[in-house]
């Protein structure tokens, strides 16, 4: 089992590192053979230590080796061990498994890009740090793979890095990140100065709320989640998200929907003991999860860009798992965690394929009465938009449900009214993604074809995208223009059975949840395999209670939709609304306006000021200064270098004199 | 003879020896110059070695010898090449390291 797990950490780093020295040589068949071995190898490694793990008792299900020990410093000793137990195997499949099927769909997306070589090798990377991050044992190691994961999103945002949105988007994702990184930096300073150990087992071991003042464990646990709101793109950290999307799809796909971001998610679960003794930093765990997933629900309602409804989607449903870990149901997280990277992966990968069929064009307004055309994205795209929906029996149904549950059943145990109004905005929420959700897919597949329609409109915004991404620097591999109708096509088998993989998990994903409500509580696999690691005992909901919740949940998912249906059914058609609140939410409440004229512009200016004077005129003048004055001197003093011999040997003739009447008169 | 007639006669061989190497302007005669003052310090060397009745003088006049031998096979050869590559050998004219 152990091997088997390192053989998973140790596979995609060695795909990445021939693909990064090799790779520009290789042809494409044999970039694939190293991508998709290294990832497809990892996810059976994975899977086999998986099955075996369930096949071993529930006591022996917990390894932690030492692969080597890094740091012996006074009492700070740091090895890098594995930590290999159901939560991280759990992340394990899903960061391999959907990660195996975007490798082979993006072999189809990015089969034209003359970045192809470098596209895998960034892949393979994540993967390796993605799984660096999730079977770490101790702190320091999962803040390697925490700021790994990062750079990984970093190169991969900036793919293109022709275009200088995508570069800006890069930058801005990893300045945001780094906010995080400090967070959790802090943190791992604070739980070394109390416990002198940063292994998860030595610190979670030596809790007890009398080791721990209340104070502390609040403070390390909100320098934790400072950085899950960060890196799971959370209030007030998530501008960095939507921008995110200037990557490659299949990118969109994997790191910032379907694993990446979700480790916030783990990290939380990870360290709920930690949480567990600081219930006010749980409190705020909730209220941001919750207060995330609204506002960006409502972002998403009025986007227009296919990709930043999914990407708004992503951080309403992130919000969704941080609502869920604050009311103690951590399982509920880490199970919305895995049908979202499920049904999210499919939204993503379907709407690369329509993106990639239209040649680029990511713009609803042109798209519609794709279904003809396409209609195997359209079906997994269905399901995908159902299973988000919260709709039965879809896997998005069992995992929405078993969050809104535990919030009502925290709220009824704690009767803070806060909680009901969480309550509330969970099921808000729900209407908004299910109605947003399916303006998007009717935008995209039902009505009539709108991609040739030119209008003044579409004309103005061609300018700015033009503005904005700088000159003759189109998407490489995608050329951008207007496509026929009928220069659709369907995507190639590579895309397409990913997809239909991922709706088939889609469907059956969630029923690894909980059946309390149909009278079977027993059957509930994942709360029980996770049971070992997230042993917190949440406050449970009484039969009835729990049908009210998932009934409303469901009639409002069912509202959202008809509401999407009457509106969109014939076709998206975009009208440009004079009312406030529109233009509010269609801005994004103007967040990334008021950021950049309050802090981006006066931190350039700073930085400007830095460079000219700080740098330039103090410290470069110094340098320049004292150059100055040896030059100065120097130019005075090389006319002793007369370059006659007997000169020099003169001088040295007299040097030796003197030094001959100096021992002479001393004595 | 006393002692102090041989340090007199190589004192006024290694002055005579300084100068040269001072004001000659032909290397030869600086090399010349050279071995006078090596030869000074040589005599002054037998000299004490008599003096004090020790053999540690003379060996130092080996050492010396041989020094100086070996100094006059690497001078030369440095001479012939510039003389080679310059057609001239007054140190005057050698003056491409001045500042």
């Amino acid at each position: 089992m152990t091997n088997l797990s390192f053989g998973v950490l140790i596979l995609p780093l060695l795909g990445f590192m021939i693909l990064g020295v090799l790779g520009r040589f290789m042809s494409r068949g044999a970039i694939l053979a190293v991508a998709w071995g290294a990832c497809g190898l990892a996810f059976v490694f994975a899977a086999l230590s998986f099955l075996s793990m369930i096949g071993t008792p529930v006591s022996g299900r917990v390894s932690d080796p030492t692969i080597y020990t890094w740091v012996v410093s006074g009492n700070l000793q740091i090895s890098f061990g594995q930590l290999f137990d159901p939560l991280s195997a759990t992340m394990l499949m899903i960061v391999t498994g959907v990660g195996l099927l975007i490798h082979i769909y993006s072999a189809g997306y990015m089969e034209d890009d003359p970045g192809f070589w470098r596209f895998f090798a960034y892949m393979n990377f994540f993967i390796f740090a993605m799984v660096l991050l999730v079977t770490a044992d101790n702190f320091l190691f999962l803040l390697v793979g925490w700021a790994l994961v990062g750079l990984a999103s970093f190169l991969l945002i900036g793919f293109w890095y022709q275009r200088r949105a995508a570069v800006a988007a890069a930058q801005k994702a990893f300045v945001i990140n780094v906010i995080g990184d400090f967070g959790l930096m802090l943190a791992i300073f604070l739980i070394f100065i109390n416990f002198g150990s940063l292994n998860y087992q030595d610190v979670f071991g030596k809790l007890s709320p009398s080791a721990l003042g209340g104070p502390t464990a609040t403070a390390i646990t909100l320098l934790l989640f400072l950085a899950c709101t960060a890196k799971s793109a959370q209030l007030p950290l998530y501008m960095w998200l939507p921008d995110a999307m200037e990557g490659p799809t299949p990118v969109s796909a994997l790191i910032h929907a379907a694993t990446m971001v979700t480790a916030g998610v783990y990290l939380v679960a990870r360290a709920n003991p930690l949480f567990e003794l600081a219930p006010v930093a749980l409190n705020i765990v909730a209220g941001i999860g919750g207060a995330t997933a609204l506002f960006a629900a409502t972002i998403a309602l009025f986007q227009l860009d296919i990709k930043r409804v999914l990407a708004y989607s992503t951080i309403s449903q992130l919000g969704y798992m941080f609502m869920a870990e604050g009311v103690h149901n951590y399982t509920g997280g880490i199970f919305h965690l895995t049908t979202h990277a499920y049904f999210k992966a499919l939204l993503f990968l379907g709407a690369g394929a329509v993106i990639h069929a239209m040649g680029g064009e990511q713009d609803m307004r042109k798209m519609g009465g794709l279904r003809q055309r396409m209609p195997i994205t359209f079906w997994t795209f269905l399901i995908a938009a159902l299973a988000i929906s919260g709709i039965f029996p879809l896997s998005g149904f069992w995992s929405k449900d078993d969050i809104l549950g535990s919030v009502l059943a925290q709220a009824n145990a704690t009767q803070n009214p806060w909680f009901y109004v969480l309550w509330g905005v969970g099921l808000l929420t729900a209407a908004l993604t299910a109605f947003y959700m399916f303006r998007l897919f009717f935008g995209i597949f039902t009505g009539s074809y709108r991609g040739n329609v030119v209008t003044a409109h579409n004309e103005e915004e061609e300018e700015d995208e033009e503005d904005g991404r700088g000159e003759a620097s189109p998407r490489p591999g995608h050329h951008a223009g207007r496509v026929g109708y009928y220069d659709i096509y369907e995507a190639p088998a590579v895309m397409t059975v990913p997809l239909v993989i991922l709706a088939v998990l889609s469907v059956i994903g969630g029923f690894v949840g909980s059946l309390a409500l149909f009278g079977r509580p027993q059957w509930q696999p994942l709360a029980n395999f996770l049971a070992s690691v997230l042993a917190v005992k949440a406050p449970t909901i009484s039969f009835a209670l729990g049908w009210l919740s998932t009934g409303l949940s469901l009639a409002l998912a069912l509202g959202g939709i008809g509401v999407a249906w009457l509106l969109y059914r014939g076709g998206f058609e975009y009208k440009e609304s004079r009312n406030p609140l529109y233009q509010l939410v269609f801005h994004k409440y103007y967040i990334d306006e008021i950021l950049t004229a309050g802090l981006v512009n006066p931190l350039q200016a700073l930085g400007r000021f830095a460079s000219r004077f700080i740098e330039g005129d103090l410290l470069d003048g110094g340098s320049r200064g004292l150059a100055f004055l040896f030059r100065l001197s120097s130019t005075g003093l090389r006319r002793l270098q007369t370059g006659y011999m007997r000169n020099y040997a003169l001088i040295i003739l007299l040097g030796v004199v003197l030094i001959v009447i100096y021992y002479a008169v001393r004595g | 003879m006393p002692l102090s007639a041989y340090l007199i006669m190589s004192a006024i061989l290694f002055t005579i020896g300084s100068i040269g190497v001072l004001a000659r302007r032909n290397p030869l005669i600086i090399f010349m110059s050279i071995e006078l003052m090596l030869n000074a310090v040589n005599l002054a060397f037998v000299a004490f070695s008599s003096f004090l009745d020790s053999a540690d003088g003379q060996m130092f006049v080996f050492i010396v010898l041989t020094v100086a031998a070996a100094e006059v096979v690497v001078g030369l050869a440095i001479i012939v090449s510039i003389f080679r590559t310059r057609r001239n050998i007054d140190v005057d004219e050698m003056n491409v390291l001045r500042g």
